[in-house]
């Protein structure tokens, strides 16, 4: 039951890895949260509600980890060096750590940021095309509005970045994992993704004609308002995936939904019986 | 519980205090702080974890409270919390406030 408790912790801690104000929090109340289900269990509660009882003791966590991660991020702001409006073309960032820096309206053409620690960093309105972001850390950085044609993110972590705005006309995304990321208003029809997993994406206004998805896993991830025709998902897992159109009156959308290819597909029954009710072409899919 | 949601966020908005006068009897740690405060409350007040975590850092932000590790024989080691003087001094000042308030309150609701 201490591994259940402290998975649940990970759980809700994960998006803050590496901070150490908040590793430290984290320990602090798995501790305490074990003194209690000891307790409860005593007291002769079975494992679930004890267990159950001891999680909702913790009440609103995601907010006091949300102030203690600014606290240290205001820490360590301290040694900020602004890069804003420099010409930092062909720059070697490899391996740097780099919190919440500044690199709005830079040109940072061909630059070298792989295995980098950028979080919180903000690159909005710069020309990064060509850059290497391959293993880069990019949690909760600003990468909307800007020019990324041709970049590279193998492997990257990209946890609630924001990349809504730009262009993406040649970038590869190669095993990456979409965490609560806003990919909203992107021309995302020259992109190259293979092998993501995208977790609570938001896509929407975005135009996908075209797409190639074979084989991706979205789970909580919104496809409103999106120009889907002829995109495919063959062989794709989709979990609580929202497909909505602009005008309820319009037909363009519900056109554009039967000409995307399901086949191979694996969707929970929400996700099928919405798409069920567009009129797609779920004859070669199975429900989970 | 009885509390209903507006009473629990104006209790939420004194768990500094309440927390400064369990540290001012006391060194306590994290769970001991949560469970006291269910116990003297009569079992009407729960401190969630997370918001005693936060008042707890804010209150060591501002040099109120500082911590230190417990020697436990057994099991892991506890982060112990203990007030300051500049924290006692905090407490009094939030004491007489709430108690100037509460005579203004009395008198006009």
């Amino acid at each position: 039951m201490n591994e259940k408790l402290s998975h649940y912790l990970n759980d809700v801690f994960a998006p803050y890895d590496g901070v150490k104000s908040v590793a430290d929090l984290k320990a602090d109340l798995l501790s305490d949260l074990q003194e209690r289900y000891r307790e409860l269990k005593a007291e002769g509660k079975d494992d679930e509600t004890a267990f159950q009882m001891t999680i909702d003791s913790i009440g609103d966590i995601e907010e006091t980890v949300q102030e203690v991660a600014d606290l240290s991020h205001s820490l360590e702001r301290r040694a900020v060096i602004h890069f804003s409006a420099s010409d930092l073309q062909g720059s070697d960032f490899a391996g740097v750590i780099a919190h919440k820096r500044n690199f709005k309206a830079s040109a940072l053409r061909g630059s070298d940021f792989s295995g980098a620690d950028l979080t919180g960093s903000a690159f909005v309105g710069s020309d990064v095309r060509e850059a290497n972001f391959d293993g880069a850390n990019l949690t909760d950085c600003k990468l909307s509005i800007i020019d990324l044609r041709d970049s590279s993110f193998r492997q990257s972590i990209l946890i609630r970045t924001n990349i809504s705005k730009s262009d993406l006309t040649g970038t590869k995304f190669i095993d990456v994992r979409f965490t609560d990321v806003t990919l909203s208003m992107t021309d995302l029809r020259k992109t190259v993704m293979e092998n993501c997993v995208f977790n609570g994406v938001d896509f929407n206004y975005s135009d996908l004609r075209g797409m190639c998805f074979d084989g991706h896993t979205f789970i909580d991830a919104t496809f409103d308002k999106v120009a889907l025709n002829d995109a495919s998902f063959k062989d794709a897992t989709l979990k609580n995936v929202s497909f909505r159109a602009t005008h309820v009156l319009t037909n363009k959308y519900y056109r554009a939904i039967k000409t995307i290819c399901f086949d191979g597909a694996m969707m929970d029954k929400l996700t099928y019986a919405a798409l069920k009710g567009m009129k797609a072409d779920l004859s070669k899919v199975t429900v989970i | 519980m009885r509390t209903n949601k507006i009473t629990s966020d104006q209790l939420r908005g004194h768990s500094d205090t309440m927390i400064l006068r369990l540290l001012s009897e006391a060194d306590h740690y994290g769970y001991e702080i949560v469970k006291l405060i269910a116990e003297r409350s009569g079992g009407d007040y729960e401190l969630k974890e997370a918001t005693m975590y936060s008042s707890v850092r804010r209150l060591e932000a501002d040099g109120d409270i500082e911590w230190y590790w417990g020697d436990e024989s057994q099991g892991g080691r506890r982060k112990y919390f203990r007030i300051t003087d500049k924290g006692k001094a905090t407490y009094s000042s939030n004491k007489s406030n709430w108690e100037y308030t509460k005579r203004i309150l009395d008198k006009l609701l």
